[in-house]
């Protein structure tokens, strides 16, 4: 029997969330009623999870996710809280209707307009990497120039910070512009080469430079 | 006429402004600011023409007290022609600030230097279609050399021109600048400014600011940073057209023994160890030399002469002032900046401020504090005078209260004078424990309590090289000149007043006054008062005052064990000297230098009675 792939990342989704919340699997009788279903509808579905490698089911009718279950169901779940937040806070919807609008966008949604959505959240003015918002610890943090190791060529791709950012400015430091880690110390002060000249910076300032790996 | 050399720190400026004048260099601070200009003469044709040698800076648009001066200078016209100063191993970033520079449509021309150091590194620089790019003249020169730097005083004269070149910013950007010139007609330098918040026309601001939040809610990115962005690409193109790099040739780089923790930490340390002892030794050495000198020369035949006892007093005063001021200045300030300006010359002190960063971040400050609070082991004035490197009024706060704890080189003189020679070697180095202990407490809570936002370091690592002893002499030369300048008038003010003082007797009565304090709170002797008020020329002039006082070189026969070892302490701590508290002012205004001054005066009475009331 072939599932509608949309309907294997809900109930992937369901499984996880309902896991995520009980102290033991959760049951078919738990699942047909977080989506709404009957118990027959969730079982010949779960059949298939079942042979697809997503999930088990266990004797005492606990379901359980396989890891690769499990890995795609994390990815919906990002997925759906992402349009979520981006929907409450950024939109101003309410949250019901957030969620639901999430539930229909999450099965077409690439995995980069998630990350691009996340990093354009996280932006300053309104909020710092890091920062405690609802939805700061929903989306990942873009990785700062601490994240990666000695002779990594790198893309500055944004400078968090205002105050400190005009100094690495002017030293070439700007969104765009190709570094590369000369030196990394145990405390994570670097010397980074950009334009030709060498940069020294504290740990503090390296975190604050957000880069992405050449392509 | 007046020419002014402008660019990048350590394009080589300094050294192009030192082959062109020679020595008679004279500094002016700008009021208000800690940042010098330097000029000089130079004569062409029998004419003497003005060169200024305006600080290194990387942006005009910045708010630094540097960039500040630099933009207040240009925006002025102060100057007949500018020199722009490249380097050329980094031409790329070089032309970032030259872009800015010629939105002011100044005279000038472009002196691409270090063009020497290119070609051994590969690199040739078409110097001909830069200067048709930029629209002025431009000149390679290797001022290392003196290449071509006789071409430089003609092309001031005859060749300078206002530039065409023009950055293309963002069309937003460009819209905006385009308005604001037609709504208020002020020029697009000044636009560019209002933009990024930095204009002081409070029409210009208020305009500027509401089209600039329109741009950025637009763009998600600050005007300023566009602006760079657009300044940045532009500047990369126009190097891309004249930069050809021929091989990329690779050498050893001692970056990888210095920058390392190992062996880089041991090296620093090294480093520091050597400069500090030099500077104590040969210092030292100096100092009771031109001490000695200065008694046998001046002090000798002066008290000899049985003059009235007024003239007497204040000529007494006078001259103690002139061997407090000489006998710091050449011993110890000359000496220090002799190796500072070394280390700044070999590129060094960058190196050392990144290893550094770590350990000054758990005092509040960062890495680049590093060198005046080594150098305040050595001296005070001079280290006071080198904080004007830190950036933040916050660093240079917490630095100077640090510093003006530090156990100079004068203070050890009272340590072992005092305690290493009648109590002992070990009670000698526990007031070093306890100066210590009080420096890491005052620096967690003076970074609790110092207002204003802690930044982390970012410096330019500069080229290492070897450094050209007549820079290096000229350095020290200048900064010797202006601590005689700054600390002179004060000390011998401050001396004659204290000598009225003594002559008219309030010294004897205040010593009175004090006396039953002294005794009690302090377990002192009441002379040890006026001691430790003579003290604030030189901090050894507390312990050759008691022994002149009491009346015997051998104080172990007139004090106890702890009463010598409270004053040690005491006087150690005690009241920054004059010179001190002369540079402080000069850097920091009068509020730090009170503050400070009172801090360090209740610290030291405070331990001394405890210690007093602790081991009586």
């Amino acid at each position: 029997m072939i599932i509608d792939p949309s309907l294997r990342e809900d109930f992937l989704e369901a499984i996880l969330n309902l896991a995520r919340d009980g102290r033991r699997p959760p049951t078919i009788h738990d699942i047909a009623a977080a989506l709404k279903k009957t118990e027959g509808e969730i079982q010949s579905v779960l059949t298939v999870l079942a042979e697809k490698g997503d999930a088990v089911l266990a004797g005492d009718g606990g379901v359980t996710l396989t890891p690769q279950g499990k890995e795609l169901a994390m990815r919906v779940v990002k997925k759906h809280e992402t349009l979520q937040c981006f929907f409450s806070e950024m939109l101003g919807m309410d949250i019901p209707s957030a969620s639901n609008e999430a539930c229909l966008l999450e099965h077409a949604v690439s995995d980069e307009t998630i990350s691009r959505l996340g990093t354009y959240m996280q932006s300053p003015p309104h909020r710092r990497r890091g920062g405690q918002g609802e939805g700061g610890e929903i989306v990942r943090p873009l990785p700062a120039l601490t994240d990666f190791n000695e002779g990594d060529d790198l893309i500055v791709s944004r400078i968090l910070g205002k105050e400190r950012a005009n100094r690495l400015l002017d030293l070439g430091v700007v969104p765009g512009e190709r570094v590369r880690i000369k030196r990394k110390l145990a405390n994570n002060a670097l010397v980074v080469q950009v334009k030709g000249c060498d940069v020294a910076l504290s740990p503090e300032v390296a975190a604050s430079i957000c880069v992405e790996r050449e392509q | 006429m007046r020419f002014a050399l402008i660019g990048n720190p350590n394009v080589g400026k300094s050294t192009i402004f030192n082959q062109l004048t020679g020595l008679g260099v004279e500094i002016n601070r700008y009021p208000g600011t800690a940042v010098a200009l330097e000029k000089g003469n130079v004569c062409y044709k029998n004419e003497k023409f003005e060169i200024i040698d305006l600080p290194g800076i990387y942006s005009l648009d910045g708010s630094s007290d540097e960039e500040a001066l630099v933009r207040t200078f240009l925006e002025e016209r102060e100057a007949g022609a500018l020199i722009a100063v490249l380097d050329a191993t980094r031409l790329e970033r070089n032309l970032y600030l030259l872009l800015q520079v010629a939105e002011y449509r100044m005279p000038m021309f472009v002196v691409v230097n270090k063009i020497d150091e290119a070609e051994r590194s590969g690199l040739s620089i078409d110097t001909r279609r830069l200067s048709e790019l930029l629209g002025v003249e431009v000149i390679a020169v290797a001022a290392r050399e003196g290449r071509n730097i006789d071409r430089i005083v003609p092309a001031a004269l005859g060749a300078a021109r206002p530039p065409d070149v023009q950055t293309p910013y963002d069309h937003h950007i460009e819209a905006a600048l385009t308005s604001l010139e037609k709504t208020l007609s002020t020029p697009r330098h000044r636009n560019l400014l209002a933009l990024q918040g930095g204009s002081l026309d409070p029409l210009l601001r208020d305009s500027a600011e509401s089209i600039a939040r329109e741009i950025e809610q637009r763009h998600r990115m600050s005007v300023h940073q566009i602006i760079a962005t657009n300044r940045h690409n532009f500047s990369r193109q126009l190097a891309a057209e004249v930069v050809a790099i021929s091989e990329r040739k690779t050498s050893f780089d001692l970056d990888r023994l210095l920058t390392r923790t190992m062996p880089g930490i041991p090296i620093l340390c090294a480093i520091l160890v050597f400069m500090l002892l030099s500077v104590f030794l040969i210092g030292s050495w100096l100092e009771r030399a031109i001490v000695a000198g200065f008694t046998t020369a001046l002090i000798g035949p002066f008290n000899a002469l049985g003059l009235p006892p007024l003239p007497a007093q204040i000529g007494g005063s006078l001259l103690i002032a002139l061997q407090a001021g000489f006998g710091i200045a050449f011993p110890f300030v000359f000496i220090f900046y002799l190796a500072l300006s070394f280390l700044e010359d070999t590129g060094y002190l960058t190196r050392a401020a990144f290893l550094a960063d770590r350990a000054m971040h758990r005092l509040g400050l960062h890495g680049e504090a590093i060198i005046p609070m080594v150098i305040g082991f050595g001296c005070t004035v001079p280290a006071i005078m080198s904080i004007r490197i830190l950036k933040t009024r916050r660093e240079k706060t917490i630095a100077a209260f640090l510093i003006t704890m530090i156990p100079c080189s004068a203070r050890t003189v009272v340590i072992a004078g005092i305690v290493a020679a009648f109590v002992g070697l070990l009670w000698a180095f526990s007031i070093y424990l306890i100066i210590f202990v009080l420096i890491i407490v005052s620096a967690i809570l003076l970074s609790r309590i110092t207002p204003g936002e802690q930044f982390g370091m970012i410096v330019e690592m500069t080229p290492l090289r070897r450094p050209q002893p007549a820079l290096v002499l000229t350095k020290a030369w200048i900064r010797i000149k202006e601590f005689l300048f700054i600390a002179m008038p004060v000390l011998i003010v401050t001396s004659i007043a204290l000598g009225l003082l003594q002559y008219s007797g309030i010294i004897d009565a205040l010593q009175g006054m004090v006396a039953p304090l002294t005794m009690s709170l302090l377990g002192l002797p009441p002379y040890a008062s006026t001691a430790l008020l003579f003290g604030i020329f030189r901090k050894e002039l507390a312990f050759e005052t008691l022994a002149v006082l009491g009346g015997t070189a051998d104080l172990g026969s007139i004090m106890s064990a702890v009463q010598l070892y409270t004053f040690a302490v005491i006087s150690v701590l005690f009241i920054p000297c004059v010179s001190t508290i002369a540079v402080l002012y000069r850097n920091l205004g009068a509020r730090i230098t009170v503050l400070a001054s009172v801090y360090s005066v209740s610290l030291g009475i405070f331990i001394g009675a405890l210690i007093n009331l602790l081991m009586k």
